[in-house]
């Protein structure tokens, strides 16, 4: 088994008459509704070291100068991994939820990070979350044993906003 | 009654509402108020006062003052001069007993004046002791400001929301919205707040508006809440500007609170805003231009005017003012009489400086205006328009004025009068922050907006000083009243689910909560069949919820070293080992299994409530010790199943090819193994005292095994069990549950776990309170018991000696297994021995119980190991 095999999501295999099937911590919570979408199963990865020019060809976001959050999967890990720094495998440690337009909205109801300066790292609804944004686009990652209850309150501040472009 | 249509009125004449007051059908137009649509449908008297239930009219119509605070769809104190008037509202009068035309809690006003001084709650009322229940029921009653139903249902939602700004510009006056647009000009995010529906028209501009909505307070950090009804808006800006105008204050004189006596703002928003007509025949006394504007809107209205006193140019000695029913109809004027139903007062404009003193403005008395003005801003902060001082030459009027006998206010909130004031300094409250305390001046619904000037006025005259040596009190949010639903806004309470949550619900588990995390209880009504089918065949328990972590690195074995009080150095590759963390006086704080991986590689398990705090404190120690160790909590990451009972072993094979007898996976071991297709650390151990493994996975694939388990376990009766026959379970083996079975004095020696301790080792965290508690001798230890009666105690109960309390049960349980009720307890170092008898009390009860120092259940793990 690979380093830190156990970790990693991407390290089932099918034989002797198994088949795994990972599951998103999102999915019943999500079952529905739309203008949300579940990052979850998005390859993800913690990396230590200095990480002030990572050469990776995923997306970066650097939440220390000694920390990363790098969105990439097996190749990227291992490629690291030779290149000396330390790396975790953190996609099944965090759950993943995209919002379309209206995000900017829903947020403000659940966290005081400042959406003018993303990405950040802080408290939305309580739990702690790297926050991403692209435009209109926002992209939360949490610990995923917070997963149901976030998209709860999310959906919970859609409902309130009523926003038409997240039914619920 | 209306007047004809007004240039400005805000009214929408083709569209009628209705509402009720008092049950009775009220009609207005859209655009009215619910209390310009009462005042139009002739009603005159809007509430009664807060202590002497006095008959209180339209005063300000600006929100500021209380006297139209009402209880509108069960909402108590709401300000109907300013809420819109809207179809289907039930608004109802509070703080009466009758109608507001007959209360009878008036006698109040009338017999109560001798026994109800000022600070009389503080003398009277108190003996006997016992009858205070009942005084405070009847003080509740008849004081306060309208009643929230205690059974009242929860209706509708509040929400916070959390907005950023460049500039915040709090106050919608024309030099607000001149320093919005400037800022929004300069292409900066400008935020506007405005407390009323004026802003309304404002079209094309660059700027966010946020009315009607109040701001709260500036706290630090440039952090504004501002009510905006039922949301809660915790505004952020880099700078803020102030332009929150001023406050018109009213004259102190006997009468001054009669219905009829209006501030000019009241007046001109009656005749232009709402096209009423204030009153038939009017007297105007004003110490600046204001209460003289009040006029045209008066002469427009067509109320007669009878005479008009600037103050500034005929000042007075003498104005009282008298009444009928609790209405003005007169007022005597230097010893003269005027007949008139419609008082107009000014005594000026006072900054509303209050938001800038919060903000650590410093505010100074300008003597020859009267009035308090705001200097030496914070950098961040600006004020502009009138709120700086801007309010002309006003007269400075009387601290008080007599001519009569009455009532002479200073505090229409609190229905403070001028004499309480004088008796509060004769009885030595000389300070104006404890004379506020003692007589509740500025302490209303008002905060201070109409009393603060003329109480620091009176304060000053009556001591014989200037009102810049009496100073001001302390201004505090929240500037404007707010409801409690507004601040607690709408909660969230984060909640741990497991992966595999929702089996376990799917499978009927009563779920519970332990810390954070809902975790099964147990699956049926018998949670010590639960138990025992671990015993017989196989259960299955998600323990997800146990902290992770991966220690790693070149120092690692150095690390957990120094952190326990067991030896890891020796740890091998593939093995486990039980510890215990303490803290640096020695006491235990958590526990776990520590696995040794590789080299330099270890992987420890906390409780489920306590990883948080053991990850803080393996970084804090690894930030003093600066050792070559990386710490990562993977609790969330990982997922975890134990798989315990005989054929615990029978299952595992069933889910992988390796070998897993006991000479391949021996108890303690722990093996990376795939598991059904999944990646899992296999760990043996046994909490619950069988043959055991736990089992973790990626948590994407933890209902996948779950699933898995159950099925390729059918044969082998498969079945979950839930956290209370793990209870069961651990307690029969004596395995002590840190948090529940220890507390924040408990120690390992007291605990009993002497054996962790490697005395020989150099050093660890709190090594040296250990020795101490070694060297001065145990005071308590923490044993197993067993009742004689089969009774069990309840957790937390007395153990008894001699008749004294001399312990306590930590955990007490019936073992369907061993036909026995079992428990922990802490008891003095001399009943720590085999057989000791106890005395337990359960319900009042004495019952006899021994000790057990051995484990209830396979003392000598036999079944754990085989």
């Amino acid at each position: 088994m690979s380093e830190l095999a156990f970790l990693s999501v991407d390290a089932a295999r099918t034989d002797d008459g198994f088949a795994p099937r990972a599951a998103s911590p999102l999915a019943r919570a999500l079952a529905g509704a739309e203008g949300v979408g579940d990052l979850s199963l998005v390859g993800k990865l913690e990396v230590r070291g200095d990480v002030s020019e990572l050469d990776v060809s995923d997306e970066v976001v650097r939440l220390t100068p000694t920390r990363a959050l790098v969105l990439g999967g097996r190749e990227t890990r291992e490629q690291l991994r030779e290149s000396g720094y330390f790396v975790l495998d953190l996609t099944a440690a965090l759950a993943g939820l995209e919002l379309e337009a209206g995000g900017e909205q829903v947020l403000r109801r659940l966290t005081e990070l400042d959406l003018r300066a993303l990405p950040a790292v802080g408290a939305v609804a309580r739990v702690r979350t790297i926050v991403l944004r692209d435009g209109d686009r926002f992209r939360l990652f949490f610990p995923q044993e917070y997963g149901h209850y976030v998209v709860e309150v999310v959906l919970d501040a859609i409902a309130g906003l009523a926003l038409e472009s997240f039914p619920t | 009654m209306r007047l004809p249509p007004q240039p400005e009125e805000r009214l929408d004449r083709t569209q009628r509402l209705t509402f009720t007051f008092e049950g009775e059908s009220v009609e207005g137009f859209a655009g009215d108020t619910l209390g310009s649509a009462l005042f139009a449908g002739g009603r005159r008297v809007f509430s009664r006062s807060f202590k002497y239930h006095r008959p209180r009219g339209l005063l300000c119509c600006s929100g500021q003052c209380p006297n139209c605070m009402m209880t509108v769809d069960g909402v108590p104190n709401v300000r109907v001069c300013a809420v819109p008037a809207r179809d289907g509202a039930r608004v109802e009068a509070q703080n009466v007993l009758g109608s507001l035309e007959r209360d009878a809690l008036a006698v109040t006003d009338k017999l109560g004046g001798p026994f109800t001084p000022v600070g009389f709650y503080y003398r009277t009322m108190i003996r006997p002791r016992r009858a205070w229940p009942l005084y405070e029921k009847f003080l509740r009653s008849v004081a306060g400001l309208g009643k929230v139903d205690p059974h009242g249902r929860h209706e509708g939602r509040y929400d916070t929301e959390h907005r950023r700004a460049e500039v915040l510009v709090i106050g919608g006056g024309r030099a607000g919205v001149a320093a919005a647009r400037e800022h929004a000009a300069s292409r900066r995010e400008v935020v506007l707040v405005d407390d009323g529906n004026r802003l309304a028209g404002l079209q094309g501009e660059t700027f966010e508006i946020l009315a009607p909505a109040r701001a709260i307070g500036i706290y630090e950090g440039g952090l504004v809440p501002v009510d905006a009804g039922r949301l809660l808006v915790r505004v952020r800006a880099d700078r803020i500007v102030v332009a929150t105008g001023t406050v018109e204050q009213p004259l102190v004189f006997p009468g001054n609170d009669l219905v009829g006596v209006m501030l000019p703002d009241g007046v001109r928003r009656l005749v232009r805003d709402w096209s009423l007509k204030p009153g038939e025949r009017a007297v105007v006394v004003s110490a600046d231009e204001r209460g003289l504007e009040a006029e045209e809107h008066l002469r427009v209205a067509g109320v007669e005017l009878a005479e008009v006193v600037d103050l500034r140019s005929r000042p007075l000695r003498q104005i009282a003012a008298s009444g009928k029913g609790g209405r003005v109809k007169g007022v005597r004027l230097d010893g003269r009489d005027v007949a008139c139903d419609l008082l107009v007062m000014s005594g000026g404009r006072q900054p509303a400086y209050s938001l800038l003193s919060q903000a650590g403005a410093r505010v100074e008395y300008d003597s020859s205006r009267g009035i308090f003005v705001p200097t030496e801003l914070p950098a961040s902060v600006e004020a502009v328009g009138s709120v700086t001082g801007e309010v002309g030459s006003p007269a400075v009027p009387a601290a008080s004025y007599d001519g009569a006998k009455g009532k002479c206010f200073v505090c229409i909130c609190e229905d403070v009068t001028d004499k309480d004031v004088k008796r509060a300094i004769a009885e030595g409250f000389d300070s104006i922050e404890l004379a506020k305390r003692y007589t509740t001046v500025t302490m209303g619904p008002c905060q201070g907006r109409l009393c603060h000037v003329p109480s620091i006025r009176l304060y000053a005259r009556e001591n014989e000083t200037d009102e810049a040596a009496i100073g001001t009190t302390t201004a505090r949010p929240p500037w404007s009243p707010v409801s409690l639903g507004v601040l607690a806004g709408r909660p969230h309470e984060p909640c741990k689910r497991t992966a595999i949550h929702h089996r376990h619900e799917e499978a009927g588990a009563t779920m519970m909560w332990t810390g954070a995390w809902r975790r099964p209880h147990s699956y049926g009504a018998d949670a010590g069949d639960e138990a025992r089918h671990v015993h017989r065949a196989l259960g299955v328990i998600d323990v997800s919820t146990l902290g992770k972590l991966l220690v790693e690195g070149p120092d690692a074995a150095a690390f957990l070293e120094r952190l326990y009080p067991n030896r890891f150095a020796d740890l091998k590759p593939g093995r486990i080992r039980y510890g215990v963390l303490g803290t640096d006086s020695g006491r235990i704080m958590d526990d776990g299994t520590i696995a040794c991986l590789r080299e330099g590689r270890y992987y420890v398990t906390t409780t489920s409530t306590g990883a948080e705090h053991v990850v803080e404190w393996f970084e804090w120690w690894n930030a003093v010790w600066q050792l070559d160790v990386e710490i990562a909590d993977v609790t969330g990451a990982l997922a975890a199943v134990n798989v315990a009972g005989p054929s615990a072993r029978e299952l595992l094979g069933r889910l992988c090819e390796e070998d897993v007898s006991n000479e391949a996976l021996a108890s303690l071991d722990v093996r990376e193994l795939h598991l059904a297709g999944v990646p899992a650390l296999v760990l043996r151990i046994g909490f619950v005292g069988e043959l055991g493994y736990e089992l973790h996975v990626p948590s994407p694939y933890a209902e996948y095994l779950w699933d898995t388990i159950l099925e390729r376990g059918a044969d082998l009766d498969a079945r979950p069990f839930g956290l209370e026959p793990q209870r069961i379970l651990r307690l029969e083996k004596q395995h002590v549950l840190v948090g529940q079975d220890t507390d924040s004095e408990s120690n390992v020696l007291e605990a009993s776990m002497p054996w962790l301790v490697k005395w020989d080792k150099e050093d660890f965290v709190g090594k040296w309170a250990l020795e101490h508690v070694r060297e001065r001798g145990f005071r308590e230890r923490l044993v197993g018991f067993e009742m004689e009666n089969g009774a069990v105690p309840a957790e937390g109960g007395q153990v008894v000696l001699d008749g004294r309390s001399a312990g306590r049960v930590t955990s007490a349980r019936w073992s369907a297994e061993l036909g026995k009720a079992i428990g922990l307890a802490w008891v003095p170092p001399a009943l720590a021995e085999e057989d000791a008898p106890l005395t337990i009390k359960i319900d009042g009860a004495l019952e006899r119980a021994n000790v057990r120092l051995r484990p209830f259940f396979d003392p000598d793990g036999g079944r754990l190991r085989g």
